[in-house]
């Protein structure tokens, strides 16, 4: 250990009496590692991010969908009816003991007119559980109460990217906006979720759904575009999954083995889509930079290559006055190494300062782990060994003599 | 007592293509302690391959060579090495010091490889610049320093691990006839004060003059072999006119 850590110090020395050069080479494998590194904790930074926004879309929600099935190459089913309906949200809160709280959530895009403006944002139709369930909150204002969702008044809520678009500043509580022919009275504001890895969960108006399909959609009749599920716990998403499935192919008349015209999706299952996407993504953009570092051993390599023909004189030197083969491997390793770890920490250094300064413009938690500073310096070290091998053993191969003589 | 070097019908072949080069033949030589022995000779005549040899850089072909006691003639690579560095300083026509490297460094680079400590080798190679008279110059690079100034670091290298045994090839042909004289009175200093054994190759006649017993090759071998009434290379310098080997 003491010899190698002799060796790195004449290492350096060598190194800094040729400082042009060793800037130059090890450029390269401080631009490769500053690359990884930093691709790397965007990659982290972003699933993090995403992992934050499908937790915000509620807790561990299940959402069931209408599928259309195939059959005889024509889509949709002969005799059981079409989709889900209310009806089935009932018996799945009726029957399914693993969840807690089921919504139906319909939803049109529609042409809104204030007194400020006009946009066109989604209108969803919902009924009360879908607050719990999909963990929206209300700002200001009320949400509606179960006797107007019974009438099917004409009252909604707003997101605040909705409100922003048609109220601009002012507070849209107690004023009306209109949907087609009919107006609304806004009871409301929602308490901002921000972006989901779908929409802008902000950029919506929620009304009852009774509301919803008397005027807003009057074709749908009773049946729903999603049902959406709350399971008891984590622990219960898949129970909760089984017991719907069950519920609804009972009601759905659709027998063992048979397509059904239904799908549930968990929110763990999302969360897995978009990890093994941004896994994927990540692993991309790393091998991108790791062709940068490879380049970059490549340069090592090469100017070790030179370094070693160049001073063929001062091998035979060092050979005549006592150093061993294993010593001259060991100062060109050692030198190579000395390259690499020196632009292994400046790189290092480029990534933490890019990291902060990506983590302050894209407003994300970036971080430069401990794991990936061992990493980096780890395989800084290995790049050295790996790239200054070959000239190390060229160099300890030198006879002395012959070694002498070059000019 | 046994003499330094011993060698005994030594020959070294080279095979250029389809010819065989004898470089050396059958050569036999000793050299007791504390001589200084001038090896001449035309290029050619196979001083170098000698010297080679002599240095642990080349194996002979066939014979046997013995340094202080030890045989050394089938000896690997690493062993030579540190047969090198504990047994022989080397001095060379080109002076053969690191670039841009300090003098005391330069001075230094042989305890490396012996494992010296730090501190130590420092305290060593100050020492050896002090005894060539460039203590002052310690910080220097070969850039920075005169012809004999460069050789006279590279003694001190070679006296630094105070090796029984100094070979000096051509060491005064890069240097002028004063500065020559200068280097041959160091040398000669150190064989009467330090009792080392020095072999150098010269083609100068006066540098050959020097030494207390000359051996002249010729296509290979030993053409002549005898003692030498040294001239002081102090008086040619103009100092006090004695023999001081």
């Amino acid at each position: 250990m003491r010899a190698l850590l002799a060796s790195l110090r004449l290492a350096f020395a060598s190194l800094l009496a040729r400082k042009a050069r060793a800037a130059l080479t090890a450029l390269g494998i401080l631009i490769g590692i500053a690359a990884v590194v930093v691709v790397t904790a965007l990659g982290t930074g972003a699933r993090a991010r995403i992992g934050g926004q499908i937790e915000s879309m509620g807790s561990n929600l299940l959402f069931v969908f209408s599928m259309p099935v195939m059959k005889s190459g024509a889509k949709g089913r002969a005799g059981a009816q079409m989709g889900l309906t209310d009806a089935d949200a009932d018996a799945i809160r009726r029957e399914a003991a693993a969840v807690t709280a089921v919504t139906v959530y319909s939803e049109v895009s529609s042409q809104i007119v204030s007194e400020f403006g006009n946009a066109k944002i989604g209108v969803m139709g919902v009924d009360h559980d879908y607050f719990p369930v999909r963990g929206y909150e209300v700002a200001n204002g009320r949400a509606w109460t179960l006797g107007e969702e019974q009438v099917k008044s004409k009252v909604c809520l707003i997101g605040r990217t909705a409100a922003g678009k048609l109220f601009g500043n002012v507070d849209p509580v107690g004023r009306y906006l209109r949907i087609g022919r009919h107006p609304y009275l806004v009871i409301g504001t929602l308490v901002p979720k921000g972006e989901s890895p779908f929409e802008d969960q902000d950029d919506r108006i929620i009304m009852p759904i009774g509301s919803w399909r008397a005027r807003v959609s009057p074709t749908l009749g009773n049946r729903v575009m999603l049902i959406m599920a709350s399971a008891r716990s984590t622990a219960y998403v898949g129970p909760a999954a089984r017991q719907i499935d069950a519920i609804l192919r009972q009601r759905h008349g659709i027998i063992e083995g048979e397509e059904s015209d239904f799908k549930i999706r968990t929110q763990q299952e999302f969360q897995k889509t978009q990890e093994a996407i941004f896994g994927v993504l990540t692993l991309l953009l790393v091998s991108v930079a790791g062709i940068a570092l490879f380049v970059g051993a490549v340069g090592v390599m090469n100017i070790m290559l030179v370094s070693v023909t160049e001073r063929t004189r001062e091998i035979g030197i060092r050979m005549a006055i006592g150093a061993r083969r294993g010593d001259i491997q060991l100062q060109f390793l050692a030198e190579a190494v000395a390259l690499t770890l020196g632009g292994g920490v400046a790189g290092l250094a480029l990534a933490a300062g890019l990291i902060f300064a990506l983590g302050r413009a894209l407003d994300w938690e970036l971080a430069l782990s401990a794991t990936a500073v061992w990493i980096a310096l780890g395989t800084s070290v290995v790049i050295g060994v790996a790239s200054g091998f070959l000239p190390a053993r060229r160099a300890a191969a030198l006879d002395p003599i012959e070694a002498l003589r070059h000019e | 007592m046994t003499p330094l070097i011993v060698l005994s019908a030594v020959a070294k072949d080279y095979a250029t293509g389809p010819e065989v080069v004898r470089a050396l033949i059958d050569v036999d030589l000793e050299v007791g302690e504390g001589e200084l022995v001038a090896i001449v000779g035309a290029s050619g005549s196979g001083k170098s391959t000698l010297m080679n040899i002599l240095g642990c850089l080349d194996r002979p072909t066939r014979g046997r060579y013995e340094l202080a006691g030890v045989d050394v003639t089938r000896r690997s690579a690493d062993a030579r090495a540190v047969v090198r560095n504990r047994l022989i300083g080397f001095v060379f026509q080109g002076f053969n010091l690191l670039p841009r490297t300090s003098a005391l460094a330069n001075v230094e680079l042989p305890l490396v490889y012996r494992g010296v400590g730090r501190r130590e080798r420092r305290r060593r190679a100050e020492r050896a610049l002090a005894e060539v008279g460039l203590e002052a110059r310690a910080g220097h690079t070969p850039a920075q320093l005169s012809g004999g100034q460069q050789q006279r670091v590279a003694i001190a290298r070679a006296l630094v691990t105070e090796p029984p045994l100094l070979l000096a090839d051509e060491p005064t042909g890069n240097l002028d006839t004063r500065t020559s004289h200068e280097v041959l009175a160091l040398l000669q200093r150190l064989v009467a004060r330090v009792g080392i054994t020095i072999v150098l190759v010269t083609h100068e006649a006066d540098i050959a003059a020097c030494a207390s017993r000359i051996v002249t090759m010729r296509d290979g071998r030993v053409e002549s072999d005898h003692p030498n009434l040294p001239v002081s290379a102090e008086a040619l310098l103009g100092g006090r006119p004695e023999a001081s080997a």
